[in-house]
């Protein structure tokens, strides 16, 4: 039955049916746009809600938790605050990373106050398996699930801890259910750990609730005045915020990164979408013809590309899932940066998220559609029928002004500083000069094949007469394969900087052979136990003491460092940035703090700063400032026998070792670990090994931004392939003719090739010009601002010039294939098109 | 009440899996030396009013009346359980669960038609909760019960009701069984020191919810210390003391045994006039009258009870029925504690409080 | 110059049916036919059959001495290339390339000198009066120009043969016109044969002689 309505859903759908293939094409870029950035997006979503319901958890029910330095609060603080009367329960807890035999990951151990802590968080004392008096015996110890899966232990099993000095001997008595507790960690009673573990009358942190009705501000108030300096009482709240900050900066930069992706997503999107409006030209010339309104085409264009867009939306949520899971499962929430080691995590799906993506795709795709069908609707029936038209139409974009505005905008946004802690400014920067160079590509193709050498050879010829005609038409191919080129490039020079910045640092902080380093709350500098360090080949040694302490509830523990050396030659033992000077006599005593000190907490060499060690507070002169890539949230160097002046502690839980010249690391090793108590779990690790362990972890942290660098590459690669197919089907009557006048297929393929190489090679020529630029951005302000370290650009000349060898053959293949099936078209048909 | 088997039962009850009991049933494990309970060793006081720490079990247990003027009854439960596990005796750490403490707090108003209750628990140390060796001093947290110069003082602000309360004495204590050794079984070790308080005044106030009122009544209260769990042989017990109208007080138990027959049983009668009869396991029979099934558990409770012993006849009528206290998801017990109207030869012959347990199961060791 | 001897050319599919039966035609240089006939009856067909672009199913082509079905694609193209000049009737011109490198295609395509190619071209667009629009891009042309470009185009190289497929079919009948009398004009003055495929009887009397193309074969027209 033949009706109007009919009509027209079949002019609406017969093009989507006739065209599978385009159809599938198009569905399949949007998919792997929205694909990418959905399952970063889901992977940071999924580790930043993990981590913040663990810790949630962890906390329980608490309105408040005290807390001081790693090294503990003492516990007499305990009764104190559990009388004040705005409190209900206090709940102590002593946290300790125990080591077990066989794993080089600790296990993290609480020990808990089963009364206090059930009333916190009631799921604790609900464990399958065990009796609730094993909560209490020194003997048993209850894990999570997701430790007892880690360790593959049940309850009845035994297994052995050490943490410190201490040796533990335990029974697993039963599993915590995954409500109580979602991380790795076990539990167990808070006396047998003090006992067990000697870790002195400590206790980590003291968990609050307050009574009914109780003003938290009287609280405050009250522990104020109980509170020595160090120990800090903040809401829950604020520990989830502060502990995501821990990892706010890298889950920022991935974001950026699967954001860039699904940018050069939409450029695919964009080229498929020219492509499928090309192909198109004759039916939408025939539809405005037989008197269809501009209005009416366009909207059908629209109309069918967001049913496209929905399709591939769909499509790349659902594929965005499984590879975000993919990535869970193999890598954990952080993709391998170990932050939150140990965390199962399944993706969460945040219904928002579902909508902006979905509404991302579908914007993709008909913004797409609309620039390319508003240049096919908006040109005169007669008008299409000369060939060139649609040149016109780009020639608005070699306007140089506006790419030029965006590279100076993004040049100044380079030296705003942070907001709220994040290189946002920094992003934007990028941002701006990856959109001006995009914009600047016409201007640049324009100069660039005016500067090509002239040869005689007819596709030679005809190739570059097309590219130099029609500029605007090249940058838009390149769009894709500039973003992402310059992305790979950049993050690659970011990488080499700091792997290399890295390099000279482990150098500079690892002077000595060997290194000793004794577990949680070990010590390894008793002056009684000086003797079992004269070993042979022993040239010296320094000791060195590490603690947490808390300058500010807002920002994550500081690490102080208290360190034997020399202040004279503190460039020695330091990778010092800008001089050190050593305070005037009589003034406060030296310290030296990491770049992150300064910009964190403001502090400028010659500053005197107030640092509490162990409950005291004591004076410290800033001399100087060093990089520090161990410890992104700070760290501050002092004098160890200041630290002992002024806290009487003369232990310390690391040294360094200096080898007498020809001896032999292995043998000193094996001597000193003999001559170390039976108990004491020391570790005795060659330099090597540690440059070795770090910079395996620095490659295996980068490894996972690889791929999404090599996504977004095969993405830029798609597009340009698809942007040739499309030019060469708008061309496919030129290519008849040419056949017709004499050319063969030979020389259109050359042709097509030589196009393919030329828009390849200056892709990758302004690709690579633009990541250098992009990496001083990062380098200096993004990583700057997100890390608080600083870096010297290091360019892997070796690696780009491999990737470039690479990407032009690549690259000009996949303009050329795309051409080609373009233009393997019927040449005799073909010129009887009119269009 | 009780017999040793009650005594680590009823110590159980508010212990929940705490109990000591299951450190014994797992045998393997180095038990510190507890006292053992023997005839012939006299209370003296005020030192046994206090905490007995070397002993495994102790408790200060205070039942009884209230009235609060217009003439609505309440029903109450007060009790401090002190515990010692055998575990981190020779621990450097203080805060070392060598000593646990626990409390339980019950209101009966019939108006509400169910018990209101809550509990404490908490090892001792640091000063948040303690049991002084000196005299009854007991305390977790902000629930305390301590003996002075007028007599007891027990405040427990509990989730849905507050009681702060004294009481008076208004006879001398009464130590019971053999001058407070308490037989609770056919072994003579199988038995607990043990004195009552009967005939205590109470007064002071009860806040349920935004009301207070002042509140009177008798009280009961019963302390006693033992090292023995309850008797292998036994399935529960029931328990009862009631203060007589006249100034009689008494107090009788019975222990079943898994066959449902009796096992132990004892008690004693003081009459007005200060004579004390100690009953013998012969003397002391309990006689279901009538049967009240829990909506809730299905368990049946004999909550109306017949008590016969030498010259008292009484039957024991609840003040309501359901005085269930259904522990199982925090301790793991499940019982019957509640306040009992006591008729004899028909007419009223005083108030108390009955304790039923083992009817659901036999407790799960 | 070109001897078309018993072509006949089929086309497979679902509705296979033959176009050209038994064909034959022989043309001297100098010579400018018209081939008429109805639409969809093979003109066309006749036009690639002899520009190499598809081979017949019988019969023998030559042109200028060469056997066509003995020639492989690349021989074709170059026979193509040198002896053959098309006008289109949407005439293709190179949308990037100026007037000037539109009409010096053929000879770069030929391999002529870069000296020789000037003049040529200079030559060809004098003799279709666009002497002035040498720099011109196509799309500022309007059709009858650019149809004159794609002839002088179609006789740079001097071609043996020139095949123009319905060079008036988008064209006023005014330009068209203009377009006929120059294409004749060309054709004499560089002694190179023509074929004229179009429809219109009009265009047709411009040619020396006309051919009606039928499903009986081709045949001279009945005089008018």
């Amino acid at each position: 039955m033949l009706s109007s309505a009919g009509v027209r859903a079949s002019l609406a759908l017969a093009p989507l049916a006739a065209n599978k293939g385009r159809v599938a094409v198009s569905v399949f870029a949007i998919a792997l746009g929205v694909a990418l950035g959905y399952a970063v997006q889901l992977i940071n979503q999924s580790a930043a809600a993990e981590f913040a319901q663990a810790l949630r958890v962890l906390a329980g029910d608490a309105d408040v938790v005290v807390h001081g330095p790693r090294a503990g609060i003492p516990e007499a603080l305990y009764p104190r605050i559990a009388a004040l009367p705005e409190v209900a329960v206090a709940s102590p807890v002593i946290e300790v990373q125990a080591r077990l035999p066989g794993q080089r990951e600790a296990l993290k151990l609480l020990g808990v106050d089963v009364f206090r802590a059930a009333r916190l968080q009631p799921d604790i004392a609900r464990a399958e398996g065990g009796e609730p008096l094993d909560f209490l015996r020194e003997d048993r110890l209850f894990l999570s699930r997701a430790a007892a899966a880690w360790l593959g232990l049940t309850a009845g099993d035994e297994l052995a801890l050490a943490a410190g000095e201490g040796r533990l001997a335990l029974r697993v008595a039963g599993i915590l259910s995954a409500s109580a507790l979602r991380e790795r960690v076990a539990v167990m009673d808070i006396a047998a750990v003090q006992s067990a573990l000697r870790t002195g009358p400590v206790v980590t942190r003291i968990e609050l609730r307050l009574r009914e009705g109780a003003d938290p501000a009287a609280l405050s108030a009250a522990l104020e005045r109980v509170l020595p300096p160090g120990v800090f009482a903040e809401d829950p709240g604020q520990s989830v915020e502060r502990n995501a900050r821990l990892t706010r900066a890298y889950r920022v930069n991935l974001a950026v990164l699967a954001l860039v992706a699904l940018f050069t997503g939409a450029l695919f999107v964009f080229s498929t979408q020219m492509l499928s409006v090309a192909r198109r030209r004759v039916e939408i010339a025939l539809l405005r013809a037989l008197g269809v309104a501009r209005g009416g085409i366009l909207r059908q264009l629209l109309a069918e590309a967001a049913l496209i867009g929905a399709l591939g939306a769909a499509g790349g949520m659902a594929l965005g899932h499984l590879a975000a899971a993919a990535f869970l499962q193999r890598y954990g929430a952080d993709l391998g940066a170990g932050t939150f080691a140990g965390l199962p995590v399944t993706p969460h799906v945040d219904p928002v998220a579902v909508l902006v993506f979905a509404l991302l795709g579908v914007a993709a795709a008909v913004g797409g559609a609309y620039a390319a069908a508003r240049t096919a609707v908006r040109a005169q029936p007669a008008r299409a029928l000369r060939a060139g038209d649609e040149h016109e139409a780009l020639r608005s974009l070699e306007a140089a002004w506006p790419g030029a505005a965006c590279l100076a905008a993004g040049a100044l946004l380079a030296f705003v500083p942070a907001i709220d802690g994040l290189p946002i400014a920094g992003y934007l920067s990028i941002t701006l000069l990856l959109i001006g160079t995009l914009a600047l590509m016409p201007r640049l193709a324009r100069v660039a094949f005016a500067l090509a050498p002239q040869r005689r050879a007819a596709s030679w010829r005809l190739a570059l007469e097309q590219l130099r005609f029609a500029p605007g038409r090249t940058g838009m191919s390149l769009a894709a394969i500039v973003a992402s080129v310059s992305l790979m490039a950049s993050m690659a020079i970011m990488v080499a900087s700091f792997r290399h910045s890295l390099q000279d640092w482990l150098d500079t902080m690892l002077p000595a052979q060997l290194y000793v380093r004794g577990g949680e709350g070990a010590f390894l500098a008793d002056e009684a136990l000086r003797s079992q360090w004269t070993v042979p080949g022993v040239a010296r040694i320094e000791f060195l003491r590490s603690e947490q302490i808390l300058l500010d509830v807002a920002h994550p523990p500081v690490t102080l460092l208290a360190r034997d050396l020399d202040a004279a030659r503190i460039d020695r033992s330091l990778a010092l940035v800008g001089e050190s000077r050593l305070p005037a006599p009589g003034a406060p005593p030296p310290a030296w703090v990491s770049e992150a000190m300064v910009d964190l907490y403001g502090m400028r060499a010659g500053d005197v700063v107030a640092l509490a060690l162990r409950g005291r507070v004591a004076a410290f002169t800033v001399a100087g400032v060093w990089r520090d890539y161990a410890r992104q949230h700070g760290a501050v160097v002092i004098e160890r026998r200041e630290y002992a002046r002024l806290t009487g502690e003369e232990r310390a839980g690391n040294a360094s070792i200096w080898l007498e010249p020809g001896a032999d690391p292995d043998a000193v090793a094996a001597q000193v670990r003999s001559r170390m108590p039976a108990h004491a779990e020391v570790e005795l690790v060659r330099t090597e090994r540690i440059r070795e362990l770090t910079l395996g972890i620095f490659d295996r942290t980068f490894a996972v931004t690889y791929a999404l660098e090599a996504v977004a590459v095969l993405i830029g690669l798609f597009s340009l392939s698809a942007s040739f197919a499309g030019l060469a089907l708008a061309r496919r009557c030129e290519f008849g003719m040419l056949r017709h006048v004499g050319m063969t297929r030979r020389q259109i393929g050359a042709m097509l090739a030589l196009e393919g190489f030329a828009v390849s090679a200056l892709g990758l020529a302004a690709g690579l010009g633009l990541g250098g630029v992009l990496a001083v951005v990062l380098v200096h302000v993004v990583n700057r601002q997100s890390f608080h370290w600083s870096m010297e650009i290091h360019t892997p000349w070796p690696t780009l010039a491999a990737f470039a060898l690479v990407m032009l053959p690549l690259a000009s293949f996949a303009a050329w294939a795309g051409a080609r099936r373009a233009a393997g078209y019927d040449a005799v048909r073909a010129v009887k098109e009119s269009w | 009440m009780k017999h040793r088997g009650a005594i680590g039962r009823r110590a159980f009850l508010a212990l929940g899996a705490f109990t000591a009991l299951a450190g014994q049933a797992r045998g393997a494990r180095a038990e510190p030396s507890y006292p053992v309970v023997r005839a012939g060793e006299r209370l003296r006081f005020p030192r046994d009013h206090g905490a007995h720490p070397a002993f495994r079990n102790e408790w200060w247990y205070i039942t009884g009346w209230l009235s609060g003027g217009r003439g609505q009854e309440l029903g109450f439960q007060v009790t401090f359980f002190r515990n010692r596990p055998g575990i981190g005796e020779a621990s450097a750490s203080r805060f070392a669960p060598s000593q646990l403490l626990f409390a339980h707090a019950a209101l009966c108003d019939a108006t509400l038609g169910r018990l209101e209750h809550d509990q404490r628990s908490a090892r001792a140390g640091f000063g948040l909760a303690q049991a002084s060796r000196e005299d009854t001093e007991v305390r977790i947290e902000d629930w305390s019960l301590a003996r002075g110069e007028a007599g007891y003082t027990a405040k427990i602000p509990a989730r849905e009701f507050t009681l702060s309360l004294q009481f008076a004495p208004q006879q001398p204590l009464l130590a019971q069984g053999e001058e407070g050794y308490s037989r609770k079984g056919p072994l003579p070790e199988q038995a607990s020191h043990y004195y009552s308080w009967p005939q205590l005044r109470a007064s002071g106030s009860v806040t349920q919810g935004a009301r207070a009122r002042s509140v009177s009544g008798v009280a009961w209260l019963d302390h006693e210390w033992s090292s023995e769990p309850l008797a292998r042989e036994a399935q529960g017990w029931d328990w009862a003391g009631i203060n007589g109208a006249d100034g009689s007080a008494l107090m009788a138990f019975r222990i079943r045994g898994r066959d449902a027959r009796r096992f132990w049983a004892g008690g004693s009668l003081r009459e007005a006039g200060g004579r004390v009869r100690v009953l013998e396991p012969g003397e002391v029979d309990f006689r279901p009258l009538r049967w009240w099934r829990s909506p809730r558990t299905g368990t049946a409770y004999p909550v109306a009870m017949a008590i016969e012993v030498p010259g008292r006849e009484l039957t024991l009528a609840p003040l309501m029925d359901d005085q269930e206290l259904d522990a199982r998801a925090s301790t793991g017990t499940l019982y019957w504690e509640g306040a009992v109207r006591a008729a004899g030869a028909g007419a009223p012959y005083g108030k108390g409080y009955l304790e039923l347990t083992g009817y659901a199961q036999r407790m799960k060791l | 110059m070109l001897s078309i001897r018993s072509v006949s050319k089929s086309f497979p599919g679902p509705r296979a049916r033959t176009l050209l039966r038994d064909i034959s035609l022989a043309l001297e240089p100098g010579e400018f036919v018209a081939v008429v006939g109805e639409s969809g009856i093979g003109k066309s067909t006749l036009l690639n059959l002899i520009a190499g672009l598809e081979s017949p199913d019988s019969g023998a082509i030559e042109l200028c001495g060469e056997k066509l079905g003995a020639l492989g694609d690349d021989e074709a193209t170059l026979l193509r290339r040198r002896h053959i000049g098309f006008v289109f009737q949407a005439f293709h011109l190179l949308p990037y390339l100026s007037v000037e490198k539109n009409v010096a295609l053929p000879l770069v395509l030929n391999g002529v000198a870069s000296a020789a190619i000037g003049p040529r071209v200079r030559e060809m667009l004098g003799a279709v009066n666009l002497g002035d629009r040498a720099t011109s891009l196509p799309a500022e042309l309007s059709g009858g120009e650019m149809q004159r470009v794609a002839i002088a185009r179609a006789l740079v190289h001097r071609p043996s043969l020139v095949l123009a497929d319905e060079p008036t079919g988008n064209l006023d009948p005014e330009a068209a016109a203009q377009v006929l009398a120059l294409l004749r004009e060309r054709i004499k003055a560089d002694r190179a044969a023509g074929i004229l495929v179009t429809h219109s009887r009009s265009a047709a009397r411009t040619a020396d002689r006309i051919l009606v193309l039928s499903e009986r074969g081709l045949s001279p027209a009945p005089a008018a």
